[in-house]
Order: structure tokens, then C-alpha cells, then sequence
């Protein structure tokens, strides 16, 4: 039997190994031959030299149905695919499981949201859209009046006064619950509804809130209030509007802990109207903070200082000549767009 | 570790080989030979805590700090290969930035480094998109190693009713993206003349010299 050394090195059609057929012929260097014009070299030696056995050496290992893991996954597969792959298994699909309990611990929104001033003032009575405003706030005075006798009717202590007091200290617990809700989700639970506390934490997720109150400029009052019937008649939820003047300082930092917004030492005078909503009708209801109410007149918000890569136009969209040129422009300057916070 | 479970189950197979081979019947007898089950692999797919890191937030950083700077972490799991082959090209990446790397990975042959090629390229899609990074060339190879997955063992017949274990392997590829410039030296950079030197004499100095003053 010839050594692998001297297969490696033989030249197809020498005397010497004529038994031998090209396929077995591993390696052959160019540089030997004279007489044959295309040379084919293969590098890797990977087959046996001696192919009469080959399948009965295949025939020794046991095959095994290897997955592609790597390509096919189960959230990624097709519903169709899915079907065949189960079908193959011989799997049923699984049951529906329809069944679902929910409970409805919380309005989902405002019931007529109150509409703030605009510049947080009042027209004068003698002009004509003064004297409209007036006899709006007097409508809507009235209904908020038998909005808070039904919560009385409910809740026998509520008073205004006190509410208003209880409603600033639920308003400073919620954000300071805010500050570290990762760890104490049910705290920030206690002074929140579901809806804020998903509008709250929604940004939040992976960013530090360092916010701090420092005093209110002038007493917080009830502006608005509101009761709404969810499902059934018996089943009341109360929303009342709080307009806060107050001073506070906010900072937020990113998740590697670098500064985004805010300054924690630059104090901001910073006015807000916002519902709390209590279900009332439940023995065991609290006043949470539900929303705030953001006019229209309100000034936006500075963005944050940081830039970002200006996102690439969506393919689906049908291309604008308008846009085209402008873009054309700018591809000479750097693309930075300005996120706001 | 709950691999034996997993082993038996996976020395299935189609009896033909065997009877082809004229394999006694004892040896398939012990054997299940029912199809295998993929459903095997779906809590196997390694980098839970990996992709935690992802989620960690910093305590903040006071005015003076220079920036901690972002990073993003990305794995693929289940690369079918050889853990010692694949070892070479996990550490080839490392310490470089994002387009030397993907550069030098696009003239490689192997199929590894095109798939290394495609994590770095979600990696880095990752790190803009979801990590605030503002570009995306200002990203170096801070980690890339390779893990063990799920092997499954499959089984060749030699003479003398004796067998041979084949390896199918499938392994874990991890990659950590960070952004800046890599630094001169990601592993311990090598002494130089000089230093061993000090450290020679320190050594020397500091020796104990028994019954000595």
C-alpha cells in the first residue's frame, strides 16, 4: 500500500502509479508536470485515499437530524412554518385560552378635561369675550360644585381644603417614588394610576430622575372636578383638577449616568394642573395622580443639548421633491437633528 | 449538569446504518430511536445575563467626570462549529474598532467570521438606535469570546463492538460593543527592558537572606 506522503506529491499518469485514478490523487504541484496543461491542486486533504469502501465507512455513523438553530427560531418562524414543524412532530396546536379577568381599577382618561386660561389670567368682565368667559367659568363652576357633592355624598370628611393639602404631599410622594421606581415599583403604584404610572415610567426605564421640590409660590386650589359612571351606574370614578405654582429643580441623567436635561441646582417656578382621580364608590380608594393637563398655550420645553444622527426617510414612503433638495443641501453640512426631551 | 438526559435522547437516529454495517442488535436495543425534539434547545439559548447588562443604569456622574462611555451587549447563540477553531476568530476581533474589524473579518474565509460580521453589524445597529450612541463608527471591540452550548454527541462504529463519540457543537458567540477610540493596549501590554529590570532589583532587594544581619 502506498504512504499517504507519496500520494500527496504523485502526478496523475506517471507509470509508477498507474493503478491510481485522478480522484485519488490529492496534491499536485504545478511546477512537475510538462506534459499536462490544466493542473487542479486542492489544498485540503479531507478524503480517504482509497474510495472503494467509502460508503461503507458513511454507513458507520449514525445520522442524526441536526436543527439549524441559528437560522430558525420560534418567534421569527412563520405561521405556516410553524404548522408543517408541529405537523412533522405530530403536535396539536395549542388551545386558545380565551378567558381573561380583568379588573378596572382606573378610568382610562379625563372626563371633560379642564381647559386652563390661556396666560393663566382673566379677561375683563366689561369686554365681550370677557363677559363669555365669565359665564363659562359659572357653568362650569356649577358642575364642578355637584361633581364635589357627590364625592361628599361617598366621602363624608372630604373638604377642599383638606384635599388640597393631601393632594400636594400625593403629588411630591409620586415623584419622589418616580426617582427610584426600579426598585420599588409598588410605592410609586400607591400614588399613581395605571395610566400615569405607564406615561410616567415609560422614559424613565433606563434613565436616573433626580428631582427635587423646594416650595409652592402660591397655595395650590381645586380648579376642576369631575365624577364619570364606568360599566354600571354604582360604579363611580372622581377626577378633580389641582393647579400647582411651585418651584422645583429636575435633572435626568442617561443610563451610563451622564447628564441629559436639567441642572439639579437651577431651580425653575413651574405651574401644572393636575387630576387626581379616586374610585369612590370603592371602600378602599385613594387619590392617586391620573393625568396633567398640558395646554396648548404652554410654551414647549428646551430640548435636550445632546445630538443626535438624523434618521434615514422611511423606503415605504413616496418620495417628496421638496424633501429631495433639502436633503441634497444638507448632505454637505453634518446631519444633526435636535431631539427634544 | 442535565446533559445525560439530553445525550441518550439525542443517539437516535435511522436503524439502517446500522443494519447495514451488520451492527449487533444489542446496541440499539438501550437506545431511543424516536425522532429528536428542536423544543430541546429553546431554554439552551444562553445570554440571559448577558443581555441584562444591557438594562444596568449607572449612578450618575458628578459635573468634573469625564463620560462614561455608552456600550452595548449582543450575542448569537447556537453557531455550529468547533469551539477550538472558533476561538481563533473571537479573539482576532477583539480590541479593534467596528470598521477595522468588519474589514479584516470580510477577507476571512471562514464561516465563523461571517458570522461575527453579521453580530457586529446588529451590535452596532443596536448601540445607535437603542444606546444613544451618535455614530456609528465611534465603536471599538471592548469583549468578544465564544461559550459552550448545547453538544450533541453522536455515535460511529469501530471494529470489536466498540464506538466513537462525534462532537456536534453548537456554541455561543458574545460581543460588547464600546464607544471611543481602543486603547494602545487591551491586554497587558509586555514589560520592557527597563521595568523588569526594577522589578528584578525590587525582588532582590526584598528577598529573605536566612542567618543573615
Amino acid at each position: 500500500m502506498l504512504s499517504r506522503t507519496v500520494m500527496g506529491f504523485c502526478k496523475y499518469g506517471n507509470p509508477l502509479y498507474k493503478n491510481l485514478t485522478p480522484n485519488m490523487c490529492v496534491l499536485i504541484p504545478a511546477v512537475v508536470s510538462s506534459n499536462v496543461q490544466q493542473q487542479q491542486i486542492r489544498t485540503t486533504i479531507n478524503k480517504h485515499y482509497n474510495p472503494q469502501f467509502r460508503k461503507h465507512r458513511g454507513a458507520k455513523i449514525i445520522k442524526i437530524d441536526l436543527p439549524d438553530l441559528t437560522k430558525e427560531k420560534d418567534d421569527e418562524m412563520s405561521p405556516e412554518r410553524m404548522r408543517s414543524k408541529m405537523k412533522e412532530k405530530g403536535l396539536q396546536p395549542p388551545r386558545p385560552w380565551n378567558e381573561r379577568n380583568f379588573y378596572i381599577s382606573n378610568s382610562g382618561g379625563v372626563f371633560e378635561p379642564y381647559v386652563p386660561p390661556e396666560g393663566d389670567g382673566k379677561l375683563s368682565a366689561v369686554t365681550v369675550k370677557g363677559a363669555k368667559q365669565k359665564l363659562e367659568f359659572v357653568e362650569k363652576k356649577g358642575k364642578s360644585m355637584m361633581a364635589v357633592r357627590k364625592i361628599k355624598s361617598y366621602d363624608d370628611d372630604f373638604t377642599l381644603k383638606d384635599f388640597v393639602q393631601d393632594a400636594t404631599e400625593i403629588y411630591k410622594n409620586a415623584h419622589e417614588a418616580l426617582m427610584n421606581f426600579r426598585t420599588d415599583k409598588e410605592k410609586l403604584e400607591e400614588f399613581v394610576t395605571e395610566k400615569a404610572y405607564v406615561e410616567m415610567t415609560e422614559n424613565a426605564k433606563y434613565k436616573t430622575v433626580s428631582w427635587k421640590f423646594h416650595q409652592s409660590l402660591s397655595p395650590p386650589k381645586v380648579v376642576h372636578a369631575r365624577t364619570n359612571s364606568v360599566v354600571s351606574k354604582d360604579n363611580l370614578f372622581a377626577q378633580v383638577t389641582v393647579r400647582f405654582h411651585t418651584q422645583q429643580s429636575l435633572c435626568i441623567y442617561d443610563r451610563f449616568g451622564r447628564k441629559i436635561y436639567g441642572d439639579e441646582n437651577l431651580v425653575k417656578d413651574v405651574l401644572e394642573y393636575v387630576v387626581f382621580e379616586k374610585h369612590i364608590t370603592e371602600q378602599y380608594g385613594s387619590w392617586r395622580v391620573h393625568h396633567k393637563i398640558i395646554p396648548d398655550w404652554m410654551p414647549a420645553s428646551e430640548p435636550i443639548p445632546r445630538t443626535f444622527r438624523k434618521p434615514e426617510p422611511l423606503p415605504d414612503l413616496p418620495d417628496q421633491p421638496e424633501d429631495e433638495d433639502k436633503s441634497s443641501d444638507s448632505s454637505s453640512k453634518p446631519d444633526v437633528a435636535i431631539a427634544t426631551a | 449538569m442535565s446533559l445525560f438526559p439530553k445525550i441518550t435522547q439525542r443517539l437516535c437516529g435511522l436503524p439502517s446504518p446500522l443494519s447495514i454495517v451488520n451492527a449487533s442488535k444489542s446496541l440499539s436495543c438501550g437506545l431511543h430511536t424516536s425522532a429528536w425534539h428542536g423544543a430541546k434547545f429553546s431554554d439552551d439559548q444562553g445570554g440571559r445575563t448577558w443581555f441584562l447588562r444591557n438594562e444596568k443604569v449607572f449612578p450618575p456622574q458628578k459635573p468634573g467626570e469625564e463620560p462614561r462611555p455608552a456600550f452595548v451587549c449582543h450575542m448569537r447563540s447556537n453557531v455550529r462549529g468547533n469551539y477550538k477553531n472558533m476561538w481563533y476568530q473571537a479573539c482576532f476581533v477583539r480590541g479593534m474598532t467596528i470598521d477595522e474589524a468588519l474589514k479584516q473579518l470580510s477577507f476571512q474565509r471562514k464561516q465563523f467570521c461571517a458570522d461575527i460580521k453579521e453580530v457586529l453589524l446588529e451590535a452596532q445597529e443596536k448601540a445607535v438606535k437603542e444606546q444613544g450612541v451618535e455614530f456609528k463608527s465611534n465603536l471599538w471591540i471592548a469583549e468578544s469570546f465564544i461559550s459552550k452550548g448545547s453538544h450533541i454527541k453522536g455515535m460511529r462504529r469501530h471494529a470489536r463492538m466498540r464506538m466513537g463519540e462525534i462532537r456536534y457543537q453548537y456554541n455561543h458567540y458574545y460581543v460588547r460593543l464600546e464607544e471611543g477610540k481602543p486603547p494602545a493596549n487591551v491586554y497587558n501590554p509586555k514589560p520592557s527592558g527597563e521595568e523588569m529590570l526594577q522589578e528584578w532589583l525590587e525582588r532582590m532587594r526584598n528577598r529573605y537572606v536566612r542567618i543573615s544581619f
